[in-house]
């Protein structure tokens, strides 16, 4: 499973999920956190992507 | 209700400290079981899932079971103790992976040579061979995250059982 982005997915899940649970007890605000924290993480792993795409790899 | 509530138990202090000190053993041996001992049943039951699939996509993404080594003794003193957050669940998977529960990086592999960083030794070469795997840098992550989640749950559990948290 070497797609990056799916990783990023999988991973964001998991990690969203687990501090919804961790800090939340109520359900809908679990769901607020975990949209917050997991949409914030892939967005901001895009967009820092996008801004380091024109610098070479190596 | 039905939670195991430590803190306000009417039990004596050495009583109440040994129930909080039984859930957070119960917390590293197996993530959720420390919540589950304090009646957070639900909850413990989603970190379980979440832990473990974690550590599972790590291992199967040749993650890096990770080694002290003096060379970087900092970081690689941290690395471990993110690996062994995790609980037995790691001690028993890195017992299959390099043979036995080692930690340290032989000495061979230690010293710099004139062949440079080469391996000398199984532990070395097998921690190498999974480095240099396509997937071992996502392997890693979901790995050391897994037993970060861990610690993070024995922690909260320690708030729960001292009444600090819900």
């Amino acid at each position: 499973m070497t797609s990056h982005f799916l990783n990023l997915l999988i991973f964001s899940i998991i990690v969203a999920t687990f501090f919804a649970f961790l800090t939340r007890n109520e359900p809908r605000a679990r769901w607020r956190l975990g949209l917050i924290l997991g949409g914030s993480m892939l967005f901001l792993s895009l967009a820092l992507a996008w801004i380091m795409y024109p610098f070479p790899v190596r | 209700m039905g939670s195991r509530d430590v803190a306000g138990s009417p039990a004596s202090t050495e009583g109440r400290h040994r129930h909080l000190a039984l859930a957070c053993a119960l917390a590293w041996a197996l993530p959720g079981a420390g919540h589950w001992y304090l009646g957070k049943r639900a909850r413990a039951g989603v970190f379980f899932c979440l832990v473990t699939l974690s550590f599972v996509l790590g291992a199967a993404l040749h993650g890096r079971f990770s080694v002290r080594d003096r060379r970087a003794p900092l970081l690689s003193t941290l690395q471990v103790v993110a690996c062994l957050g995790t609980g037995p669940l790691e001690i028993v998977s890195r017992s299959f992976l390099y043979g036995g529960p080692i930690y340290f990086l032989p000495e061979e592999d230690s010293i710099l040579t004139s062949e440079g960083r080469r391996p000398n030794t199984p532990v070395g070469r097998l921690l190498r061979s999974r480095n240099e795997a396509r997937d071992s840098a996502y392997g890693t992550a979901y790995l050391w995250t897994a037993g970060l989640m861990n610690l993070l749950l024995i922690l909260d559990v320690f708030d729960i059982g001292i009444g600090r948290k819900d």
